[in-house]
C-alpha cells in the first residue's frame, strides 16, 4: 500500500517543481527589463538633451522663438508645447462624446445583426496607419475645410470681437483645429472600442435592476451603466489622450508646422512630435540636443497625464 | 374504468382563485428564446397582497415567468412571449404599453444584489427620482421608510451617504427590496432573493417579505422549498416549461395532487 502511495506521489511533484524557479526568474527577468528600458530612455534623453536644458534654461519651456538658423541658433519650445496641449484636449473634447454614443448604441440598441458589422468596422478603424490618416487630412480634408469651414467661419466672426481671434490664422485647411480634427477621428475608434467592452463588463443583472425601476434606456446609462465602469472610462480617455499627445505622421502632415505660439484655431502651429519628426533629419549640435530635450518633455508630459489619471483613480476608490 | 378513474391522478392541477381577488393573471403564455420554446401554455393568477412561490428544478421556466411579468425580456431582441397577462384588466403584453411605466409598477429583485455604484441614500432615491419631484424632507422621508420596511433603516442610518457597494450581502440584498418598493409599486418579483445570502440574512429577508406582503402583490421564485413553505399562500410548480400544479401552499405542501410535483416536494428529483 505505502510503496504504491509513494509511487503516485512521486510522479505527480518533479515536473512542477523544476519549472516553478525557472518560471519565476522568466517573469521576474520580464518585468526588469521594462524597467531597465524605461530608465535607459529617461537618462539617454536627459543626456542628450542637457546642454540644451544647461545653455536656455527655464526659457526652452516658456521661450516662444524656435530659430535654428546657426547664425543665432534660439530654441524655445513653448509653441510646440501649447500644440500639443491644445490639439490633444481639442481632438478628446470632439471624439469623447462621438466615442460614448458609439459605445452606448453597440451595448445597449444596436439590433443584433448590425451589432458585428459595427463592432468590426470601428476596429478596423483604429488599424488605419496614421500616415493613411495623414495623407486623407492634407489631399481630402484639407481643401473642403479650407473652403467650407474656415472662409465661412472667418468671414461670419464680427470684427473686433472674440471670434475673430478665435478663427484667426490662414484658411488653407492645415492648422491646430484641422490637426485636432484629424486627431479625434484617429483615437474615435480606439476609445469607442475600449468603452464598449468595459460597459459590456457591466452585470446583466445590475442594468435589469435599473430597467426594473422603470428607467429609460438614456437614464440607465448615464445613472447606472455609466457611474459603474467609470474608473475604467477614465483610464480609456487617458491612454486615448496619451496616443493623441505622441501621435507625429498625421499631425506633421495637417498642422502647418510653423514654430511659435499659434495664434488662432486657423493658425498652423506645431507640436512636440511633429517638430521633432520635421527637424531630426538635418539637425546637429545644440539644433539635435535641443529635439532630444523636446523628447523629454513630451515623455514627462505624459507621464504626467498617467499620474493624473492615477490621482482621478484613486479619489474614485475613496469615494 | 369508472373506479380507475376515481383513483386517477390527475397529471395538471391548477386551482383556481376567486376572481375579484387576482391581481395578476397569466393566460396561456407561451414564451420563446429565439425558436426554443420555455414557456407552454402557461396559466396562472396572483392573489392581490399574497405571496405566491414558484418551484421547480433548475430551468423549468420559473426565472422566465417572473422575466414576462414585467417584460424584462423586451430589452433582448428574440426573445418574445405571446398569451395574456392581464394586470387590472389590461394586457400587459400587448405592443404599445409604456414599459418604463409598466416596470415602475412592478418592482424586482434579483438572485444577486445589484446595488448601485452610488450611496445607500441615492440607491433608493433612484428610482423616486426618476418619476418623482420631492422635496428634500419629503425624499428623506420616503427613503427612511423604505430602509425601515426593508429592516435595513437601524443598519444603515448612520451612514446613508456612505457607498452601496460596502454593505454586506444581505443588507446589500435589503437594500435592492427597499429601492425596489421606494417607487411604491403595485408588485414585487423577487427572484431566488437569498440565494446569495447567508442563513441570517435570509431570514431577514424573509421577514420583510412577510411583512410587505399586505400592501404587495409579491411573486418570488425560490429553491428552497422550505422558504416556499413558510412565506407563501400560494404555490406553483412548474416542470419543463409546464406549469404543472398550483394551489394553496398548505395543501401542496401535504398533500400534493399530481405525481409530478408529489415527487419534487418529497425529494424524488430536482
Amino acid at each position: 500500500m505505502s510503496i504504491e502511495l509513494n509511487a503516485v506521489r512521486r510522479r505527480s511533484t518533479p515536473h512542477g517543481f523544476a519549472f516553478e524557479p525557472i518560471f519565476e526568474g522568466l517573469c521576474f527577468g520580464a518585468a526588469t527589463m521594462l524597467l531597465i528600458a524605461l530608465g535607459g530612455v529617461l537618462v539617454a534623453l536627459t543626456i542628450g538633451g542637457w546642454p540644451a536644458f544647461s545653455k536656455f534654461g527655464l526659457d526652452f519651456i516658456t521661450g516662444v522663438t524656435w530659430d535654428p538658423n546657426p547664425e543665432h541658433e534660439v530654441y524655445g519650445a513653448a509653441g510646440p508645447i501649447v500644440g500639443t496641449l491644445l490639439t490633444s484636449a481639442l481632438a478628446l473634447l470632439m471624439a469623447l462624446p462621438v466615442a460614448g454614443g458609439v459605445a452606448f448604441f453597440l451595448v445597449e440598441l444596436c439590433p443584433t445583426f448590425l451589432r458585428r458589422p459595427i463592432g468590426t468596422a470601428v476596429e478596423l478603424l483604429a488599424g488605419i496607419p496614421s500616415i493613411v490618416y495623414g495623407m486623407w487630412g492634407l489631399f481630402v480634408f484639407a481643401p473642403f475645410f479650407a473652403s467650407h469651414v474656415e472662409t465661412p467661419l472667418m468671414s461670419a466672426a464680427p470684427a473686433g470681437s472674440i471670434w475673430e481671434t478665435v478663427f484667426s490664422g490662414i484658411p488653407n485647411g492645415s492648422g491646430i483645429l484641422a490637426a485636432s480634427i484629424i486627431l479625434a477621428i484617429m483615437i474615435l475608434p480606439f476609445m469607442a472600442a475600449t468603452l464598449r467592452e468595459l460597459l459590456s463588463t457591466v452585470p446583466a443583472q445590475v442594468r435589469e435592476s435599473a430597467y426594473g425601476l422603470g428607467a429609460t434606456t438614456g437614464e440607465v446609462v448615464m445613472k447606472v451603466t455609466l457611474p459603474y465602469v467609470q474608473r475604467g472610462a477614465i483610464g480609456a480617455v487617458m491612454l486615448g489622450l496619451g496616443r493623441a499627445l505622441g501621435e507625429t505622421m498625421a499631425v506633421t502632415f495637417i498642422i502647418g508646422n510653423s514654430h511659435g505660439f499659434p495664434k488662432g484655431m486657423f493658425d498652423s502651429g506645431s507640436t512636440i512630435a511633429s517638430t521633432i519628426a520635421n527637424e531630426f533629419n538635418e539637425a546637429s549640435g545644440l539644433q539635435s540636443s535641443s529635439l532630444i530635450a523636446l523628447g523629454l518633455l513630451l515623455f514627462v508630459i505624459t507621464f504626467i497625464v498617467l499620474a493624473l489619471a492615477r490621482l482621478l483613480l484613486r479619489n474614485q476608490v475613496k469615494a | 374504468m369508472p373506479l380507475s378513474a376515481t383513483h386517477a391522478i390527475p397529471d395538471v392541477s391548477i386551482a383556481k382563485i376567486d376572481a375579484s381577488q387576482v391581481k395578476l393573471d397569466v393566460q396561456n403564455l407561451d414564451f420563446f428564446y429565439g425558436k426554443n420554446r420555455a414557456l407552454k401554455s402557461v396559466s396562472i393568477p396572483f392573489e392581490a397582497n399574497a405571496v405566491t412561490a414558484l418551484i421547480g428544478p433548475s430551468g423549468c421556466g420559473k426565472s422566465t415567468l417572473l422575466r414576462t411579468l414585467n417584460r424584462m425580456y423586451a430589452l433582448y431582441p428574440g426573445q418574445r412571449a405571446t398569451g395574456k397577462i392581464m394586470l387590472d384588466g389590461e394586457d400587459i403584453l400587448r405592443p404599445g404599453v409604456n414599459l418604463s411605466m409598466l416596470r415602475a409598477k412592478i418592482g424586482m429583485v434579483f438572485q444577486k444584489p445589484t446595488p448601485f455604484p452610488m450611496s445607500i441614500y441615492d440607491n433608493v432615491a433612484f428610482g423616486v427620482r426618476l418619476y418623482e419631484t420631492l422635496n428634500k424632507t419629503d425624499m428623506s422621508e420616503r427613503v427612511e421608510e423604505s430602509l425601515r420596511r426593508a429592516a435595513l433603516w437601524e443598519e444603515v442610518k448612520d451612514k446613508l451617504q456612505t457607498s452601496g457597494l460596502g454593505l454586506s450581502g444581505g443588507q446589500q440584498q435589503r437594500l435592492c427590496v427597499a429601492r425596489c418598493i421606494a417607487v411604491k409599486p403595485e408588485i414585487l418579483l423577487l427572484d431566488e432573493p437569498t440565494s446569495a445570502l447567508d442563513p441570517i440574512s435570509s431570514a431577514k429577508l424573509e421577514e420583510t417579505v412577510t411583512q410587505l406582503k399586505q400592501d404587495y402583490t409579491i411573486v418570488i421564485v425560490t429553491h428552497n422549498l422550505g422558504q416556499a413553505a413558510r412565506i407563501s399562500k400560494y404555490t406553483g410548480f412548474m416542470y419543463l416549461g409546464e406549469l404543472v400544479e398550483f394551489g394553496q401552499t398548505a395543501e401542496m405542501f401535504t398533500k400534493p395532487v399530481t405525481t409530478r410535483g408529489s415527487d419534487y416536494i418529497t425529494g424524488r428529483f430536482g
